[in-house]
C-alpha cells in the first residue's frame, strides 16, 4: 500500500468492512426468501396485499427489534423471517459505522472517531425517536 | 409477488448496467402497477440498502473506497436523507411524482468516467488538509499507484447534504448526483468516486428508513421481493457489465429513462 493516508492497518479496516457488508446482505436476501416461501405456504397465494398487518408498525427500531424476538416460534412465521431479513439488512451499515469508531478509536485516529460517532449518534436519535 | 421478483431482478440487472442504481428505475414502475408512490418510496430505500451493501463490498475489499472520506461525507449525507424522508411522508403525493420526474432528467447529465490520467488539484483547502482526506488505489487498468487528494470539502459536504435530501424524499440512491459532486468538486478520480459513492449510499438509505420504517408505508410484501429481486440483478448485472455493447445499453438506458419520465409527468398532471 502507497504512503499518502492508506497505512497496512487502514487495509484491515477494509478487510472486515467488506465482510460485514457481504454477511448481512446474504443474511437478510436468505431470511427474505425463506420468509416469502413460508408466506406462500400459509397464504398460499404470493399476491401483494394491502391488509394492515403486512405494513411495518410499532414504536421505535430498537423497541421493535425486542418485539420481534419474542414471537420467535409464534405462529407468524413467514412475517417474522421478512422483517428479520429488514432487521438485518438495516443493522448492516449501522454495524460497519460502530466498527469503523471501534477502530478509529483503537488506531487513535480521535477526528475520524469523533466524525464516526457523530454519524451513528444521529442515527441512533433517528431509529429510535421515529 | 412473483411478478415484482421478475421485474425487480430485472431492474436490478439494468440498474447495475447502467449505473443508474435499482430504485429510481423501480419506484416508477411500482406506480405504473397501482403502487401509492409513498408506499414506493418507502421500499425503494429499503432495497437499495441491499445493493448498496453488496456492491460496496467488493470495492472496498480491492481498496479503492476511501472510508474516511466516507465517514466525513456521510455526516452531511444522513442529515439530508432523514430531512428529505421527514418532507416526503409529510407533503401532498403530487409533488412527489414532479420531483422525481425532475430527478430523472438529471440522470441524463450522467459523467462520463475521463479516459484523461487524474492531476492532483493544485491546492487544498485548509479544512482538507485537517482531515486528511487524501488517499492512493492501485489502478488494475494501468497497473499504477494512483495518488490524490480532495479540496473543497465544505462545498462539497453541502453537495452532499442535497443528495440526500433528494434521497431521502424519492427512496433512491442519488448515485449520479454524489458522482457528479465527488468529481467536479472534491475532485476525486473516477474510480474512488464511483466506489465511495456506492459505499455512502448504504448509509443514506439506512438514514432515510429510520424515517420510513415506522410510518405505516412499509408494506413487507412489496419490500421483500424488491430487496431479493434488486440484489440478484445486481450481483449478476455487475457480472456481465464488460460483456454487454455500449452503444445498446445507452440506447436503451435512454428510451426506458424517458418513458418513466412521460409516466410520472402524467401521474402528475392527473391527480393535480
Amino acid at each position: 500500500m502507497n504512503s499518502l493516508s492508506l497505512g497496512s492497518g487502514e487495509s484491515k479496516l477494509e478487510t472486515i468492512i467488506s465482510y460485514i457488508l457481504i454477511i448481512g446482505v446474504v443474511v437478510s436476501v436468505v431470511f427474505e426468501i425463506i420468509g416469502i416461501t413460508l408466506y406462500y405456504s400459509s397464504y398460499g397465494n404470493l399476491q401483494i396485499s394491502q391488509d394492515k398487518i403486512l405494513f411495518i408498525s410499532g414504536q421505535n427500531f430498537f423497541a421493535f427489534i425486542i418485539d420481534q424476538t419474542q414471537h420467535l416460534f409464534g405462529i407468524q412465521n413467514a412475517l417474522l423471517f421478512i422483517t428479520l431479513g429488514l432487521i438485518i439488512l438495516i443493522l448492516t451499515p449501522y454495524v460497519r459505522a460502530i466498527t469503523s469508531a471501534i477502530y478509529f478509536a483503537w488506531e487513535k485516529h480521535y477526528k475520524y472517531c469523533l466524525i464516526t460517532l457523530f454519524v451513528i449518534v444521529v442515527l441512533t436519535l433517528s431509529l429510535a425517536l421515529h | 409477488m412473483i411478478t415484482l421478483l421478475l421485474i425487480s431482478i430485472a431492474v436490478g440487472l439494468l440498474g447495475s448496467l447502467t449505473g443508474l442504481g435499482g430504485a429510481s428505475i423501480l419506484t416508477p414502475i411500482l406506480v405504473l402497477l397501482g403502487i401509492p408512490i409513498k408506499e414506493a418510496v418507502a421500499c425503494g430505500m429499503v432495497a437499495i440498502i441491499a445493493t448498496s451493501s453488496g456492491s460496496a463490498a467488493s470495492f472496498v475489499k480491492q481498496r479503492i473506497t476511501n472510508i474516511k472520506l466516507a465517514m466525513y461525507l456521510e455526516m452531511f449525507t444522513i442529515i439530508g436523507a432523514i430531512a428529505g424522508a421527514t418532507i416526503t411522508i409529510i407533503i401532498a403525493p403530487v409533488f412527489l411524482y414532479f420531483l422525481f420526474a425532475a430527478f430523472l432528467l438529471t440522470s441524463f447529465i450522467k459523467v462520463r468516467s475521463s479516459f484523461k490520467a487524474y492531476t492532483l488539484p493544485e491546492k487544498q483547502d485548509r479544512i482538507s488538509k485537517w482531515l486528511g482526506l487524501e488517499g492512493s488505489y492501485y489502478d488494475e487498468s494501468t497497473k499504477q499507484v494512483i495518488n490524490y487528494r480532495c479540496t473543497n470539502s465544505i462545498l462539497g459536504g453541502l453537495g452532499m447534504f442535497v443528495a440526500g435530501l433528494a434521497a431521502g424524499m424519492l427512496g433512491i440512491g442519488a448515485g449520479a448526483f454524489k458522482v457528479i459532486v465527488h468529481e467536479k468538486v472534491l475532485k476525486m478520480p473516477p474510480k474512488v468516486s464511483s466506489a465511495t459513492s456506492a459505499f455512502i449510499i448504504g448509509m443514506t438509505a439506512l438514514a432515510g428508513v429510520s424515517v420510513y420504517l415506522f410510518s405505516g408505508l412499509l408494506n413487507v410484501t412489496l419490500m421483500a421481493p424488491m430487496a431479493v429481486g434488486v440484489t440478484i440483478g445486481a450481483v449478476v448485472g455487475g457480472r456481465w457489465l464488460n460483456k454487454i455493447r455500449d452503444r445498446n445499453l445507452k440506447i436503451l438506458f435512454l428510451v426506458i429513462v424517458t418513458l418513466l419520465i412521460i409516466q410520472m409527468l402524467y401521474k402528475g398532471v392527473t391527480s393535480l
